[in-house]
């Protein structure tokens, strides 16, 4: 039971990435790019999808997707013309089976006929379009740059000279390209495809597959019905039937046909042929029927069982090409005795270039178990080159756990490298060079470490295009969403609380900052308003800006509201850059300001905590009547930050160095007092809000001498805010522990880490203290 | 090292004690004695100083590194009242989990285990509200009164304070 539970856990995270591909497709095709490529990854998807929900028995995921895939289908074969409204309708294809997965996984249900609407569509597009084959077919081959042809042709087999096929693989480039595809030579394949109970269990149709390869080129098919049993002994689950697949295209590849069994790898049986010359074909159709007759069940075990008894056999054949390496065709003619899958792997070989090469791989198939040897020759060759990168899928939490580790490795070996003076340093060089190369180490392990949890953050921007479809059907508005930069990488912890607040200001823009297509209008923009989503990154942060061309932020209201709720005092006037950060204020958006305002308002103080959480920063910058950029200033990683060490009282504290303009010493006569009663400096013409630390933190102010240390540092919006402080250390890198944790949040505290004394030193918040300041001020 | 050594002790002791005891650790502030349940209890260390955290009641002492987690140390006399304790190194911290979370605790020694029957623990007298929060009850040990520490109330009380 609980092995079922993982295989589901697996499917459902399969899942989550299949949608996200879908999005990331339908994308790229909604803008234009309609290339076969992508139809194809989609229809993948979309299979894979379906063959896990078949699995588990989710019936209506599986009834919704069939029809979803077949419409897929006749467009990619040409019946049907990708038109806007079929990528419409795809695209809610999409919506809806997310739904259906989403459903499948919580356990709830759908209304019965949920999809129902959409199925009925793809089945009158299907139906519709076949009535206009032909013009269609045309269409689509512009498109495709493929020739389609129709399922049903018969072909009449052509003889090809092998001698003639070798000849113009090794002719100039220039003359492949003279000849014009239909005259050169047809390549002829044979494929023999043996389904096991597997392929069915998952809900594959074979006649999918057959429609596939039909598009690759001339087909015919035979079915293997010889080990259909009586009806008094048919066995309703066992599989009796295999099929012979003739293909003929100038154009084919071996990778071409695996492709399209790619879904059911592992599921059957599946033997490729080059047939150079067409007489080849009969002897090798003879010798297939052979053994499948024998058998009645063609599963895997009865297949190995079958295949070891006959073990003898192969041997003698693999002798023979050995002996005589150009002699493919021979091989074939002798195979009559040979076992289906001693037969696979003699095929096998003949598939690769050189004659010579094919004897080769023959031989070792002599000395160990056919079906041992066949597995990893298919692995290597079926269509994998198109994936490229390999990965592995670990469990988080291990990660983490390596994350944590070396974490502390760079924490004490900061703690070795302070323990260095300059004596130990002169009398141990040898100790001192080796804690160099530790240094070294460590750092080049730090940034493999988190390299493994960086992630585009594609996955959660893919998201939102459905969020931005539903939010313009719900508010009757047009929108549309452009995202920029999806391949930015940030760590998986952070992305994972991306999802929230970027859902909260997306929702935002679309609910409040865009007007409705008349209101554009009138105002003399285009009717359909645009939302920006991108991601950059800035030195140690990522940037991540949601920009939207709506109305911007009604200054007006979002005071008066801000006055009403008494976090704004009467006799303040805050700047038009303070009033826009107000959104976030917490307490500002209850839910009576929801309805209440134009501007913004719904949730933000949950973006703005969300964001903290994770070691970020908001900031808001609104035009009236032109948009509203928000901007999420988050940390590349939540595990280990560059900071520099300060003192304040008689406590180490650390200021994120990348926040950090500049340090400098100045008298403390340079402050100069404002009206509230805070502090500015001067810094090169610029006046800056001063923060004196040991006076914010509440703590015993050192014999204050004159000469004070100042960290400048920039807050959002290019702020710049002077913080105070008795003593500045140095820097270092430090692992950010979570204050909350244990305890809770503390104003104007980032978090906590651990010094290498195994102190712990708390990590200033510089916007925080920089808006606490201002509400301090305002109240 | 050695509070693993006790608490493996006690381990023993309980199984051997029916359902119907309960095993405290007893520790003094100034002529006090209290006690937590001993399952709550994860470590006893000595005082070694913590980092004070601004902007939060005089009765949070700071943070400290317990194993490469921060975890919050509270002042019993401080919360009690009492004004806050000026610690020595002869000063203890006792660390418990409650919830989920884990705390340190700051008093002046532990001073024993005790097991006591939990017919045995009376209720706090009604009156001062600060006792009924604080406490969960009392028991007698020794003819000495000892006061059951409600960590929650303790703890938890901080964050509706602020």
């Amino acid at each position: 039971m609980s092995d079922l539970d993982d295989f589901k856990a697996t499917y459902f995270d399969e899942c989550s990435e299949l949608l996200t591909e879908l999005e990331e497709q339908f994308a790229a095709i909604e803008a234009g790019e309609r290339d076969r490529e992508r139809l194809n990854a989609v229809f993948r998807a979309i299979h894979s999808i379906k063959g896990g929900a078949g699995a588990f028995g989710f019936s209506a995921l599986v009834g919704f997707a069939h029809a979803y895939q077949t419409l897929l289908d006749f467009v990619r074969d040409g019946r049907v013309e990708l038109t806007d409204d079929v990528v419409t309708l795809c695209i809610r294809a999409n919506d809806i089976v997310a739904d259906h997965v989403n459903a499948a996984q919580s356990g709830e249900d759908l209304p019965a006929n949920y999809g129902a609407e959409e199925k009925a569509r793809f089945d009158a597009i299907a139906r519709g379009e076949t009535n206009s084959e032909a013009a269609d077919s045309g269409d689509s081959g512009d498109e495709g740059g493929e020739i389609v042809e129709d399922f049903d042709i018969d072909f009449t087999p052509v003889m090809v000279n092998l001698d003639d096929q070798h000849g113009r693989r090794e002719a100039p480039v220039d003359d492949v390209f003279e000849a014009s595809p239909v005259a050169s030579v047809p390549e002829q394949w044979e494929v023999r495809f043996t389904p096991h109970r597997a392929l069915y269990a998952r809900a594959n149709d074979p006649l999918l597959l057959f429609r596939e390869l039909a598009a690759l080129g001339q087909m015919q098919v035979r079915a293997h019905l010889g080990e259909v049993p009586p009806l008094s002994d048919f066995e309703p689950f066992a599989v009796y039937c295999a099929w012979e697949i003739t293909l003929i295209s100038p154009t084919l590849t071996e990778e071409a046909i695996r492709e399209v069994f790619e879904f059911v790898d592992g599921d059957c049986d599946i033997v490729i042929a080059r047939l150079g010359d067409a007489g080849a074909v009969a002897p090798v159709r003879e010798a297939a029927e052979a053994p499948a007759a024998a058998d009645a069940e063609m599963d895997l075990s009865s297949l190995l069982a079958l295949t070891e008894d006959e073990m003898a056999q192969p041997a003698e054949f693999a002798a023979e090409p050995e002996a005589e390496p150009a002699g493919a065709q021979d091989q074939f003619e002798d195979a009559p005795g040979m076992s289906l899958a001693a037969l696979a792997d003699e095929i096998k070989p003949t598939v690769a270039p050189a004659p010579v090469k094919a004897a080769e791989p023959a031989r070792p198939v002599a000395s160990m178990p056919p079906a041992k040897a066949a597995a990893p020759a298919e692995g290597d060759d079926a269509g994998r080159g198109s994936v490229g990168v390999q990965s592995i899928r670990v469990d988080l939490d291990k990660v983490d756990r390596v994350v944590n580790m070396v974490g502390e490795l760079v924490i004490t070996q900061s703690m070795l490298t302070q323990q260095m003076d300059e004596t130990l340093r002169a009398r141990y060089t040898e100790l001192v060079r080796g804690l160099e190369v530790l240094a070294q180490t460590t750092r080049g392990l730090q940034d493999s470490v988190m390299a493994i949890r960086a992630q585009p953050v594609k996955s959660v921007f893919s998201r939102m295009p459905r969020l931005v479809r539903e939010l313009a059907t719900k508010t009757s508005k047009k929108i549309k969403l452009e995202t920029i930069g999806e391949n930015t990488e940030i760590d998986k912890t952070v992305i994972e609380q991306l999802s929230d607040p970027l859902t909260h200001m997306i929702r935002n823009s679309a609910d409040h900052g865009i007007e409705g297509p008349d209101k554009r209008l009138a105002a003399g923009k285009p009717e359909t308003g645009t939302i920006r989503l991108s991601a950059e990154q800035a030195g140690g942060n990522i940037l991540i800006v949601v920009e939207d061309d709506g109305a911007g932020i009604n200054r007006e209201r979002v005071l008066r509201l801000a006055r009403d709720k008494g976090i704004v005092a009467p006799d303040i006037t805050p700047t038009d850059e303070q009033i826009d950060q107000l959104i976030f204020a917490p307490g500002f958006s209850t839910a009576e300001a929801v309805s209440d305002i134009s501007g913004r308002g719904v949730g933000m103080d949950v973006v703005l905590s969300n964001i903290k959480k994770i070691g970020g920063s908001v900031h808001v910058r609104s035009w009236t009547g032109k948009g509203c950029r928000m901007t999420l200033r988050l940390p590349l990683t939540l595990a280990v930050l560059d900071v520099m060490l300060v003192k304040v009282g008689d406590n180490p504290y650390v200021v994120p160095l990348s926040s950090i303009v500049e340090t400098m010493q100045c008298s403390r006569a340079a402050f100069e007092r404002v009206p509230s009663g805070g502090r500015v400096l001067q810094v090169r013409g610029e006046y800056v809000q001063v923060i004196d630390l040991g006076q914010r933190f509440g703590m015993v102010p050192a014999n204050a001498p004159d000469d004070q240390f100042v960290v400048l540092c920039e807050a959002e919006g290019s702020q710049k805010v002077a913080l105070v402080v008795d003593d500045i250390i140095g820097q270092q890198q430090v692992v950010i522990k979570s204050l909350e944790e244990n305890f809770e949040r503390v104003d104007g505290i980032a978090g906590g880490t651990i010094l290498g004394d195994g102190n712990v030193a708390l990590i200033v918040d510089v916007q925080g203290l920089r808006t606490t300041h201002i509400h301090q001020n305002a109240a | 090292m050695e509070a693993l050594s006790l608490r493996d002790d006690i381990g023993d002791k309980s199984a051997l004690a029916g359902q119907n005891t309960l095993q405290l650790i007893a520790f003094s502030i100034g002529e006090q004695t209290y006690g937590v349940e001993i399952t709550t209890v994860r470590e006893i260390r000595a005082w070694n100083g913590a980092t004070p955290l601004p902007n939060t009641r005089a009765y949070v002492r700071g943070v400290i590194n317990l194993r490469g987690t921060i975890v919050p140390i509270f002042d019993l006399r401080a919360r009690f009242g009492d004004g806050q304790t000026s610690p020595t190194k002869n000063h203890v911290v006792v660390v418990m989990s409650v919830g989920d979370k884990w705390v340190g605790i700051l008093v002046d020694a532990v001073s024993d285990i005790l097991t006591v029957n939990r017919d045995e623990i009376h209720n706090v007298p009604e009156g001062n509200s600060i006792d009924t929060e604080l406490l969960n009850g009392i028991v007698t040990h020794e003819s000495r009164m000892v006061g059951l520490i409600d960590l929650h109330s303790v703890v938890m009380g901080a964050k509706m304070d602020a």
